[in-house]
């Protein structure tokens, strides 16, 4: 089912640093937010609503539930707020929401700080997202789900190897060298340390898991005509358990929503320039890439060998390092990958822009499929 | 051995992981497909430990059974895409069935009897059940049995062809009047749709029974089945360490008796560790499906969430093992009573059937008031 929703603009964009960051999430929150009014040239009081995502963590320190009204207090207003917990896709959920209140201008925010506990803590945490009666008890945390994703991926498909996994976590930290944003920013990785990094779950490798990381984004979608039309937005969900589903190389949700975000925008995968993937997992990039129909169905692993994806490839996949290396905030990354889209195609990507980008892609995925959201942004007024 | 199960619209096909009722797409009538022949199509070897699975490395399969559906399976156990997943079935009195309780507890129970080897019933059988009704708490503090295990119990022996009339619930408390216990616990719904009432242990008679040196006096009733049913809630104990098979035979003494036994708390452990001897013999199934964590038994703990039954013709197995899954230490009158012959109390000796005890084994908040008792 679609939504034929009146399409909107992205007015400003903003984030903070990723990494291991002092502040609560609140003032991540408000400094993100400041940086997305800055970028709009406008005040708060011109904000008619503010849809957030952020998650409620069970072992941080922060104990702060309600976080709607949280934010009422920081940045002191009555106006409506509105939270989307979907795991991993909260920020693209949080955008698509935005679009469909009907109001004139949204400020839409992604904050989450995981920084505060043990590993084993965040990893059981993040095991709260998978179906708890099932999965959590028979300890299918998410390197486990993706581990099994790629088992069966490689199974079906033997041309594809645990050396192109390695090569997709190698580009997106080649990229993360050059986002001062990134918490990969100025800390090189070798192809050879992300093929000998330590198993985490068979056959996943610590290097093909993205990092945990505290930080934040936000944009401002607005009816105002902008030079950044959202031009396709759309969110579907799937069955919680992998194990419910009867394809395991392929998220439906994933399918369906970017089907319907190429049709809104008018477009194919063929005219997208740039793309922010999800790269939870490497392998979460790669059948991504068949999902969105950048690849053939199988045959990724002919793009990835040539470089396809790559900053000066034929279409740059997660040019801001990805979840991968730039870190994966859980509610920020989908918004992260907007920021990294909108300045692309703004011309204000830097040293890693992506020559005469006018078209771009967001993939942003919650659980291991279990909710997606595709966006198509276009650049509305000349070229860079 | 191991269940696959989906409840299917017979209409329109579509499935769940989940009891419903109805199909809400086209109100078709739900019927309950259990698969039972695995065949492993996944498996990954987990490097990552987190609170509710310490111990790595770890296997998690996934299973596709008969019918085509799938589920993950955890296992300390290597295995390779296409080998056959299968669980043995032992009888044996070392043998403790470890199962998980997903959405279905009638599976759950079924799946723990069928691990020990199934249970032999003649229709004309007189069972007793022994459950925790024992304080005025809510079962979803984990302080009592699970309405819902007795529930699924109780239709499990019905299936089996068991009258009702033969089927005795017995139970008293040594702190509150026994219907306010059964009031507050939610279990008189479960009575009133089985039509079984709670015999009051108190108001039966007792009868005296000698074990080495003391003197028991144990409730009649506890002679007078054909098979006896016994129905403890795992908790940790802030005095005894853990509360689980032995434990839960204590109500079946006089509570003059109990408080005679306890008053001396070395001489406590070694009662209790003789107490099953007084008693023909019994199957335990444990109840951690909430079960208890931190200072148990009563108000003072906290609920565990185990998800987990546990069955065994050994009580002494039993709790061995139990104490091994929740990081406790064997509990003194557990090893006690093993060192007299009773069972095995050693857990690596342990035959754990169903699931491995290290598959399941998880830190839990420890009773920290007992003075007897240290972090495994």
């Amino acid at each position: 089912m679609n939504m034929n929703m009146e399409l909107s603009y992205i007015k400003g964009a903003g984030m903070t640093k990723f990494g291991i960051l002092r502040k609560p999430s609140h003032l991540l929150a408000y400094e993100a937010a400041s940086e997305a009014l800055h970028d709009a040239q406008m005040s708060m009081d011109k904000i008619d609503a503010v849809v957030v995502a952020s998650l409620d963590w069970f072992f941080s320190d922060e104990k702060q539930r309600h976080f709607a009204s949280m934010l009422s207090s920081v940045f002191r207003t009555n106006i409506p707020i509105i939270r989307t917990p979907t795991g991993c896709s909260s920020g693209g959920t949080a955008l698509w929401t935005a679009q469909q209140l009907g109001y004139d201008n949204v400020l839409v925010i992604g904050a989450e700080k995981l920084m505060t506990c043990k590993t084993e803590s965040i990893t059981d945490e993040f095991m709260m997202a998978a179906e708890s009666r099932i999965e959590q008890l028979e300890g299918l945390n998410f390197p486990a789900q993706n581990a099994l994703v790629a088992q069966e991926y490689m199974l079906r498909y033997p041309e594809t190897t645990t050396e192109h996994l390695a090569l997709i976590a190698y580009k997106n930290h080649c990229n993360a060298l050059l986002n001062p944003k990134a918490r990969f920013y100025g800390k090189p990785v070798s192809l050879e340390e992300i093929k000998k990094s330590h198993i985490v779950a068979s056959p996943l490798r610590l290097y093909d898991c993205s990092i945990s990381t505290d930080g934040a984004a936000a944009c401002i979608v607005s009816k105002d005509k902008t030079d950044i039309k959202i031009a396709g937005s759309d969110m579907c969900t799937d069955f919680l358990g992998i194990f419910e589903r009867e394809e395991g190389t392929s998220w439906e949700a994933a399918c369906i929503s970017s089907k319907n975000a190429y049709r809104q925008a008018g477009a194919g995968p063929e005219d997208i320039d740039v793309a922010e993937l999800h790269d939870a997992f490497t392998i979460v990039e790669l059948i991504g890439y068949e999902d969105l129909g950048f690849a053939q169905r199988g045959k990724a692993y002919q793009k990835i060998e040539s470089g396809y994806f790559r900053l000066g490839g034929k279409l740059p996949v997660n040019t801001s390092g990805g979840l991968k290396a730039k870190g994966h905030p859980v509610s920020a990354t989908g918004l992260a990958q907007i920021n990294e889209l909108v300045a692309q195609l703004r011309g204000k990507a830097g040293e890693r822009q992506v020559k005469n980008a006018r078209t771009a892609l967001a993939h942003n995925v919650g659980g291991a499929g279990g909710s997606i959201c595709c966006t198509i942004l276009k650049k509305m007024n000349g070229a860079v | 051995m191991v269940r696959v199960i989906r409840w299917v619209c017979e209409k329109c096909k579509r499935k769940w992981i989940y009891p419903v009722a109805t199909c809400i797409y086209c109100t078709g009538h739900i019927k309950k497909a259990v698969g039972r022949k695995t065949k492993v199509i996944g498996n990954t070897k987990v490097f990552v430990p987190c609170p509710p699975h310490p111990i790595i490395p770890y296997n998690v399969l996934i299973l596709k059974d008969e019918h085509g559906n799938k589920m993950p399976k955890k296992t300390m156990r290597d295995y390779k895409v296409g080998d056959t997943y299968e669980d043995a079935p032992s009888s044996d009195e070392k043998a403790v069935a470890i199962v998980k309780v997903k959405y279905d507890f009638f599976e759950a129970v079924d799946e723990a009897f069928e691990l020990i080897g199934g249970l032999k019933l003649e229709p004309k059988a007189r069972i007793l059940i022994k459950p925790n009704i024992s304080l005025p708490m809510a079962s979803y503090l984990g302080a009592v049995t699970n309405e819902k295990l007795l529930d699924a119990l109780l239709i499990w022996l019905l299936g089996k062809g068991i009258k009702k009339e033969n089927i005795t619930i017995a139970e008293q408390s040594f702190f509150a009047p026994l219907e306010k216990c059964i009031e507050k616990s939610g279990i008189q719904e479960t009575l009133d749709k089985h039509g079984i009432k709670v015999t009051d242990i108190s108001k039966a008679e007792f009868i005296e029974k000698k074990e080495r040196e003391f003197t028991f006096k144990a409730s009649k009733l506890a002679y007078q089945s054909d098979l006896m049913i016994n129905l403890p809630v795992i908790k940790t104990d802030m005095y005894l360490g853990l509360d689980g098979a032995f434990e839960n035979l204590v109500r079946f003494l006089s509570k003059e008796n109990f408080e005679q036994l306890s008053a001396d708390k070395k001489k406590a452990a070694h009662a209790l560790a003789a107490l099953p001897k007084i008693f023909p013999k019994f199957i335990t199934l444990g109840d951690g499906s909430i079960g208890m964590q931190g200072n148990g038994p009563a108000e003072y703990g906290e609920p565990g969430f185990f998800n987990m039954v546990f069955a065994a013709r050994n009580p002494v197995a039993h709790d061995a093992a139990v104490s091994r899954i929740l990081c406790l230490p064997t509990p003194p009158f557990v090893e006690l009573a093993g060192k007299l012959g009773m069972g095995e109390y050693d857990a690596g000796r342990i035959i754990a059937v169903g699931n491995e005890i290290d598959a399941v084994r998880r830190e839990v908040k420890l009773p920290t008031g007992s003075p007897i008792m240290k972090k495994a």
